[in-house]
């Protein structure tokens, strides 16, 4: 065997992929639950004081924002704690000692969570159709931001997986990060009803341009402009994939 | 002349405070069964796990066939098949398929890998078992599984970290008997162990580590020959002062009727100090024969048990 394990990387990614579906009650039914409820709660409830923002109905601009949480969170926990769980199981030494390369490694990783950043992402995106009649009015868009932001944050997830050492390392990225940046970033109000301050502190945070993208291409309104979202999109991509597979090529906390 | 299987050379390998390995030389032709012997913590496992890319060397010189087990990583991890010591857990997929995907990691479709899995499978003892997950199986079992799974993709040289841990007398000996067929067809066997007797009864050539050297490496038998304390002893009566002299090529102690003679051969020198008493009208009441192992000569390299 001498190129690229092309086998050994569809194997790898088609394990990934299989883990989350054969736990499909933790890693698809919650996400579309939860979001449901946010939807009649948060919405319904809402919408008598907030009837619209940028003239879109409250329960309708919420959406974009529910579908972005629910794809970067699952994109994330899904490479995390795959690779966590992998180390502490003793997993990992059968990926390590097969003729794998590193880049292989990742690229396994990586597609199997944006696999399920986007599964979970279409869910939400089509209870939205159902629910409420949501109109999209970019698909394709919206898919291809889908798609990226699945990406990077799988990318993340990996990066903290190999870096983490417990789940409770883990657990703290995604409750005082991950989520915490998630309901900052805009997915139950406009930043341009926040004061100065707060609208300036926004624009650090990188989950609300992935936010501020899929409201864009789903609803056609937008606090950013809808550019700084994709650019900003591209780099975490690069950047969390090119970290993920530097740590994983380095053997930090991974080999010894 | 063809590479060997395996060739470590002045290897070095330290974590943080502790040096784990200083100077590893080690070289193991093909279709050799070599056993690495040593107490916990001598650098077995880091050794192998040097070879198989799970830990990563400070220096020297690790080849599997002559290629570089870094650089050419592809190439030495696709010879090896490794079955760690520790069992792994998978809560999601069926042994069956565990084992079709480590056959995919190492290039092989599930096609090519159906019969091999077959086989494995059913001469290990798993064909009932192909649905359950890893968890459901008993440790015995697991360490079927560990050994199926090392083998799915029928390397050429076979790494087996104390592969029989904890499992019971009989499927022991079940292992032991696969170890010796899979030696037979031709694969190269390095296993390392605390059991010395599976050391002494499977390898051909053993290495004994302690602190990070291999101090002493030979055959079972030329080690227990050179280094060994085997032993006879005579149970007699009609000691006479001649026999200090008649017996003066031998070590030998004499208390209380009874003659310890030590010896490197006990068979082939017994007959001969039988012929010396016989001669000197001794009356021989009981023989019995110490013989020598290889955990004499582990003892005597290290100063220690191997446990």
């Amino acid at each position: 065997m001498t190129g690229t394990n092309w086998i050994g990387l569809y194997t790898l990614t088609q394990r990934e992929v299989g883990r989350f579906f054969t736990v499909y009650r933790q890693t698809v039914l919650p996400g579309l639950i939860s979001s449901a409820l946010y939807i009649l709660i948060f919405g319904f409830t809402l919408e008598k004081r907030i009837s619209e923002i940028d003239g879109v109905p409250y329960t309708l601009f919420i959406l974009p924002g529910l579908i972005m949480m629910n794809t970067l969170t699952n994109a994330s926990s899904n490479t995390s704690s795959s690779m966590l769980q992998m180390k502490l199981l003793q997993q990992l030494p059968d990926i390590l000692t097969a003729p794998l390369s590193s880049l292989e490694i990742c690229l396994a990783y990586i597609i199997g969570g944006t696999v399920r950043g986007v599964v979970n992402g279409i869910l939400v995106m089509l209870l939205g159709v159902l629910l409420i009649d949501m109109p999209i009015e970019q698909p394709l868009a919206t898919i291809g931001f889908i798609f990226l932001v699945s990406w990077s944050f799988a990318s993340m997830g990996l990066l903290l997986g190999q870096l983490a050492d417990t789940w409770d390392q883990l657990a703290m990225m995604q409750n005082f990060f991950l989520t915490p940046l998630s309901f900052l970033g805009g997915i139950f109000y406009s930043i341009s009803m926040l004061p100065d301050w707060a609208q300036k502190l926004s624009l650090a945070n990188p989950i609300y341009y992935m936010i501020n993208g899929i409201r864009y291409t789903i609803l056609g309104v937008y606090d950013s402009p809808p550019w700084h979202s994709a650019i900003m999109a591209i780099l975490m991509t690069i950047l969390f994939t090119v970290a993920a597979i530097l740590v994983m090529k380095s053997g930090k906390k991974i080999k010894q | 002349m063809t590479s060997p299987a395996i060739h470590i050379s002045d290897l070095h390998k330290s974590y943080e405070d502790t040096v784990a390995l200083k100077g590893v030389n080690l070289t193991i032709q093909d279709g050799e069964f070599y056993g690495l012997l040593g107490p916990n913590g001598a650098g077995k496992t880091t050794t192998i796990h040097i070879l198989t890319g799970l830990v990563l060397k400070n220096s020297g010189v690790t080849e599997i066939y002559g290629k570089d087990t870094v650089k050419d990583f592809r190439f030495t991890r696709s010879q090896i098949g490794i079955a760690h010591q520790e069992l792994p857990i998978d809560w999601f997929f069926p042994i069956e398929k565990l084992l079709y995907f480590h056959a995919g990691y190492y290039g092989i479709s599930k096609h090519k890998a159906k019969p091999r899995v077959e086989e494995l499978l059913e001469r290990l003892g798993l064909k009932d078992k192909r649905t359950s997950r890893l968890r459901q199986l008993s440790g015995g079992m697991k360490r079927r599984y560990q050994l199926a799974k090392s083998l799915v993709h029928d390397p050429k040289i076979i790494i087996l970290d104390e592969p029989t841990a904890g499992v019971d007398v009989e499927l022991r000996h079940e292992l032991w008997d696969y170890l010796r067929e899979l030696h037979k067809n031709g694969k190269t066997i390095l296993l390392t162990t605390h059991y010395i007797e599976e050391a002494e009864l499977l390898c051909e050539r053993v290495g004994i580590i302690d602190r990070g050297q291999i101090i002493k490496e030979g055959s079972p038998k030329d080690l227990t020959k050179e280094l060994g304390k085997a032993g006879i002893n005579i149970h007699m009566t009609g000691w006479c002062e001649e026999l200090n002299k008649a017996l003066s090529s031998f070590s030998f102690t004499y208390d209380d009727n009874r003659l310890h003679v030590t010896v490197k051969e006990p068979e082939a020198d017994m007959a001969k100090i039988i012929q010396i008493l016989s001669h000197h009208h001794c009356h021989i009441l009981n023989v019995s024969v110490e013989k020598s192992s290889l955990e004499d000569v582990f003892l005597h390299l290290t100063g220690k048990g191997i446990n």
